[in-house]
């Protein structure tokens, strides 16, 4: 049950007139005003299209943008010079903005969305990023249907790949996801999203998440939640994923940290789920998979090869306090070896599981094990991209494949270690 | 004259007995003292040792980076160390309470004197162990800092940082315990300074192009990190 304490009472009297929905879109949003307008629009076109029969509410949470976004959602039409809709729908599709309290960050508003959701009794919920220019209608009934035919509590996206697109993605989420949650889930960070009333009930019950506790990466925590609470998952084939050129973006090292911290909080508030989770089983898949990405030059890494030589020599203090002698011996073998870089999906792994048992036993503080795992994630990414920067998508398919196995092997030692700790 | 002498001589006798005999019990009070004081020492000593072993002191020393230290100085274990500290302490202190049962005047106010002294050693024990924790915190952070920024020579930075933040430790606890106080604080000064100056000279004069590479790099111009060229989510 939502806690209406997050809906305030201006905001209760418009949902009041709303009613019951069938369908809800949440968009959060902070300082959108250039993409905005082409999301909601895809939104409406996607409602109207394919649901024409369905009551349906778009619904945005603002955290205080200061260049009109909630005025252009607001005003956004559907109306656009050259485009003819094929069919008009039957019922209105209700708009409403709102300004979110509470701590800043995609999680509270996604918080707000689910609590608006619970009290109209939306029976599918859509949340999408505002930031994405390339949506298009057809990802609302992809990401709706599965929901709306009771197959599947949570919809994740699949999109189209080059293999240096989403790296931080495909060498470490994804197949740490895989082994520990047991679930071959093509995107655990879940850019946008279709779920169920039941699970939005269900993270609303959740007291960590208004105490601060959930970290930033919500999707992730959501993605946990969903396959630690025995919610179906599934997903669905959307188009390419391509991101609006923000103003600021934080660097790497905060988002990589920010990753750390939600993977790392996810292991550790499902820890009874995965430590005795079997094998990985495939996640239905619904839609047409994703064709092939246009793969151009192998991307030079070799400055990013030469700088993990250097990185690993220069944290060898600090990660004989982090990894196993093995391990460590294998990482400067694999940094020092002459020749292109080749560090094996097995070592990898172990690598991933024995940081993740640093963060767990507190070896130092958490920022530093994280910040000390970058320099050996762009290793690694500078590996495969050496690797198979140019090769085709099957190619590559097979050696993600062998990652998410080479993770899976790995894991029953990590999770030994994980219950002495 | 001759009887004189004789009763002379027989009277410093007779006052160096009175002497001796006045002071032989206190000779073996003060040894009493001294004795009980080494058995409640030992005692004490393995008493905290083994309380140190049930806390798993070692572990969280070796944690904090005590540990390290304390073995590249070639000192015991933590647990072993401390307890010495506390057996020294107490047995010191009765020695001292021994000889002051002698009742000597120039060795008067000895145990004030040392009372006084055991807080501001075990005050300045304690700043010297933080400053070991916060020299290794600020040694591990700025290694981790500078590989990810690419600042050259990490390790040559990162312990530039620890020898700094240990000087400045070791400076403050030997001005808690008032030792060459004077001595100290001038030469921590003139070093600090210097090796700051040098710096400065090193880096403004010597380093220009160093420096404008890394400021290009912490406040860059279009044209990014090989590693910023693809998006990692």
């Amino acid at each position: 049950m939502a806690d209406e304490s997050l809906l305030s009472d201006d905001l209760l009297r418009q949902l009041v007139a709303v009613g019951h929905v069938d369908i809800l879109v949440g968009i959060p949003t902070l300082n959108n005003a250039t993409t905005v307008v082409d999301v909601v629009r895809a939104a409406q076109a996607g409602i109207g299209g394919y649901f024409p029969r369905a009551r349906s509410v778009i619904f945005n949470a603002d955290s205080g943008s200061d260049d009109g976004t909630p005025d252009l959602v607001r005003d956004a039409t559907t109306d656009d010079t050259g485009t003819v809709t094929a069919s008009r729908p039957l019922r209105t599709t209700q708009r409403i903005t709102t300004p979110y309290h509470g701590l800043p960050g995609k999680g509270s508003a996604v918080r707000m969305i689910f609590a608006v959701a619970d009290l109209l009794s939306a029976d599918a919920i859509v949340v999408l990023d505002p930031d994405v220019i390339s949506l298009t209608p057809e990802w609302i009934p992809a990401l709706v249907r599965p929901v709306r035919d009771t197959t599947a509590d949570i919809v994740a996206p699949l999109y189209p790949r080059a293999p240096a697109d989403g790296p931080l993605v495909t060498q470490l989420v994804r197949p740490l996801v895989r082994a520990a949650y047991g679930w071959r889930l093509q995107e655990p960070l879940m850019g946008e999203f279709g779920c169920s009333r039941r699970f939005a009930g269900h993270c609303l019950e959740r007291p960590a998440w208004g105490s601060g506790a959930i970290p930033d990466g919500v999707d992730l925590w959501m993605t946990g939640e969903a396959l630690a609470n025995g919610f179906r998952p599934a997903q669905t084939a959307l188009g390419p994923r391509l991101l609006a050129r923000a103003r600021t973006r934080p660097g790497l090292p905060d988002v990589f940290q920010q990753v750390m911290d939600a993977v790392y909080a996810c292991l550790e508030m499902h820890d009874s789920y995965w430590l005795t989770r079997g094998p990985a089983q495939p996640v239905p898949c619904t839609g047409t998979l994703p064709g092939a990405v246009e793969v151009g030059p192998r991307p030079d890494v070799t400055g990013m090869a030469q700088a993990f030589a250097r990185d690993v020599v220069a944290l060898h203090p600090v990660l004989q306090k982090i990894l196993s002698d093995a391990t460590l011996a294998g990482v400067t073998a694999a940094a020092t070896a002459p020749g292109p870089l080749v560090y094996p999906d097995e070592l990898w792994a172990a690598t991933v599981f024995e940081f993740l048992l640093a963060y767990h036993r507190a070896v130092m503080t958490r920022e530093h094990v994280a910040q000390t795992l970058l320099p050996l994630y762009l290793g690694r990414t500078a590996s495969f991209l050496q690797q198979y920067g140019s090769s085709g998508p099957a190619v590559v398919q097979d050696a993600l494949e062998s990652l998410g196995q080479a993770f899976e092997l790995a894991k029953p030692q990590a999770a030994a270690q994980w219950k002495k700790a | 004259m001759t009887q004189m002498v004789a009763d002379a001589v027989r009277q410093v006798g007779v006052n160096f007995v009175d002497t001796v005999t006045m002071l032989l019990p206190r000779i073996l009070i003060t040894v009493s003292i001294v004795a009980v004081g080494w058995v409640i020492a030992w005692a004490l000593k393995w008493a905290v040792r083994w309380l140190l072993i049930w806390l798993r002191f070692n572990h969280g020393c070796d944690r904090i980076g005590v540990g390290a230290v304390l073995k590249t100085a070639d000192l015991p274990p933590a647990d072993i160390l401390v307890s010495l500290i506390v057996f020294w302490l107490v047995w010191v202190g009765f020695m001292l309470s021994g000889v002051d049962v002698l009742g000597f005047t120039a060795l008067e106010g000895m145990v004030r004197s040392f009372a006084l002294f055991v807080p501001r050693l075990l005050v300045a024990i304690v700043i010297l162990v933080l400053g070991v924790v916060c020299a290794n915190f600020a040694w591990r952070a700025t290694l981790i800092a500078a590989v990810n920024a690419r600042v050259p020579s990490p390790r040559v930075v990162s312990g530039a940082v620890r020898a700094l933040v240990l000087i400045l430790a070791g400076a403050m606890a030997l001005d808690q315990i008032a030792l060459a106080r004077t001595i100290v604080l001038t030469a921590f000064a003139i070093a600090f300074g210097a090796v700051m100056l040098g710096l400065a000279i090193a880096f403004g004069v010597g380093g220009g192009g160093i420096a404008r590479r890394i400021l290009d790099h912490w406040f860059p111009e279009p044209g990014r990190a090989e590693h910023e060229e693809f998006r990692h989510l």
